[in-house]
């Protein structure tokens, strides 16, 4: 198995060898406020129900994995049928984090610079830095897991490839993919191919693999429709009133406007 | 004096009725998509905030008065589906359908309502 260090090298030789001079072409036309298409169930290709919503009791998809880890995606599943399957994101603190922010409500923007292509998620706090400027990822000593990662990309045309590393792994769901209740190992890390396919779609290509939990590299596509010309995107704050608290067993409480939970049974 | 009514269990599709709360930042599992609950009263505040909208309504419950909490998506998504921080205004007396919490709690997640003064709707309503 590759260590994250050896693949951290590997990928920056390779991003290094194959970054482009920031000038040396026009960079597409990204700009507007663009919509997720469909709901947020990560990989819409394999989900069950097909019409299924993440959280929903009984909806999975069918991400690659091995035994070990498919029977924690069930245990998770039990989770969300029994409405004990927290959304980190409910704390208004913490990032969806990568893959998750490709898959978010609400809208996004697309900011792409020669040096960077900014991923901002109007839910959130949602940023995905993707670097187009020749950089290489840091030392292994200099790098540590975090939500979104380190991402380093090229552009090959007009398509964005970044690849993703360093993420933060799961930990009692501390950080998940979807609310079916998919999460990833430490040992994630994706491949994103991201174009244009008309001129009022952007599609994010993902290949993820996972050594520790996958048997074979998972690949979900995700599509963004740009919104009317002059719509606007806001500032989300999500701790500005959260009346959605979870307890410690994993229930998400509905408070009242006094801020006492209206729940018959908070625990 | 506003007459209230609480219609239990409309037959209408669960499907068609994709909750609009709960996508943005928590788990829907407390509400019941299965049913649809009809409550009318008097819109007491519209708290426009992120992460959700609530609509605080006052309801006559046989001769008692009790407050709903409605739950509704982020100010940020609602904008741009043609509401306003103003559509709802404290006094307006309306019917509001939701998919009620499954506990029997009062609150629920926001489908639609009808402004009974002039017949005018907002959300999802037929």
């Amino acid at each position: 198995m590759r260590s994250l260090g050896t693949l951290v090298m590997v990928l920056a030789v390779t991003a290094g060898a194959q970054a482009q001079s920031p000038s040396s072409r026009p960079l597409p036309d990204w700009s507007g406020v663009w919509a997720m298409q469909g709901n947020t169930v990560f990989d819409r290709a394999s989900v069950q129900p097909p019409t299924g919503r993440a959280g929903d009791a009984g909806v999975r998809e069918a991400p690659p994995y091995n035994d070990e880890w498919e029977a924690i995606y069930r245990r998770n599943i039990d989770r969300v049928k029994a409405g004990a399957f927290p959304d980190p994101v409910s704390t208004c603190g913490t990032p969806h984090g990568f893959p998750r922010i490709m898959n978010v409500p609400d809208v996004y923007e697309f900011a792409v610079t020669p040096q960077a292509t900014w991923i901002l998620a109007e839910n959130g706090p949602g940023i995905l830095r993707v670097y187009t400027d020749g950089r290489s990822y840091p030392a292994k000593e200099d790098l540590w897991p975090t939500y979104t990662g380190a991402s380093i990309g090229r552009w090959e045309g007009d398509t964005l490839v970044f690849t993703t590393v360093s993420l933060k792994a799961s930990k009692d769901n501390d950080v998940i993919v979807d609310r079916t209740g998919i999460v990833l190992s430490d040992a994630s890390h994706s491949t994103t191919r991201m174009r244009k396919i008309d001129a009022e779609t952007i599609e994010a290509q993902m290949v993820i693999e996972d050594p520790k939990a996958f048997k074979a590299p998972w690949t979900v596509t995700k599509r963004y429709k740009k919104q009317p010309a002059g719509t606007w995107a806001w500032d989300y704050a999500c701790a500005e009133n959260n009346r959605n608290p979870i307890t410690d067993s994993g229930k998400t409480l509905t408070l009242g406007p006094d801020g006492k939970p209206l729940d018959k049974k908070v625990d | 004096m506003t007459s209230v009514k609480l219609r239990m269990g409309l037959a209408i599709a669960a499907a068609v009725l994709v909750s609009t709360a709960a996508t943005a930042h928590h788990s829907a599992a407390m509400f019941d998509d299965s049913r649809v609950v009809e409550i009318k009263g008097v819109v007491k505040e519209l708290q426009w905030t992120n992460p959700h909208v609530w609509l605080q309504v006052t309801v006559d419950d046989k001769g008692a008065r009790k407050e709903w909490s409605v739950e509704a998506g982020s100010p940020n998504t609602l904008s741009r589906n043609g509401w306003k921080s103003t559509s709802f205004k404290p006094g307006d007396a309306v019917t509001v359908r939701i998919n009620p919490m499954k506990d029997g709690s009062a609150a629920g997640n926001f489908i639609g309502a009808k402004f009974d003064g002039d017949g005018r709707t907002i959300g999802r309503w037929n």
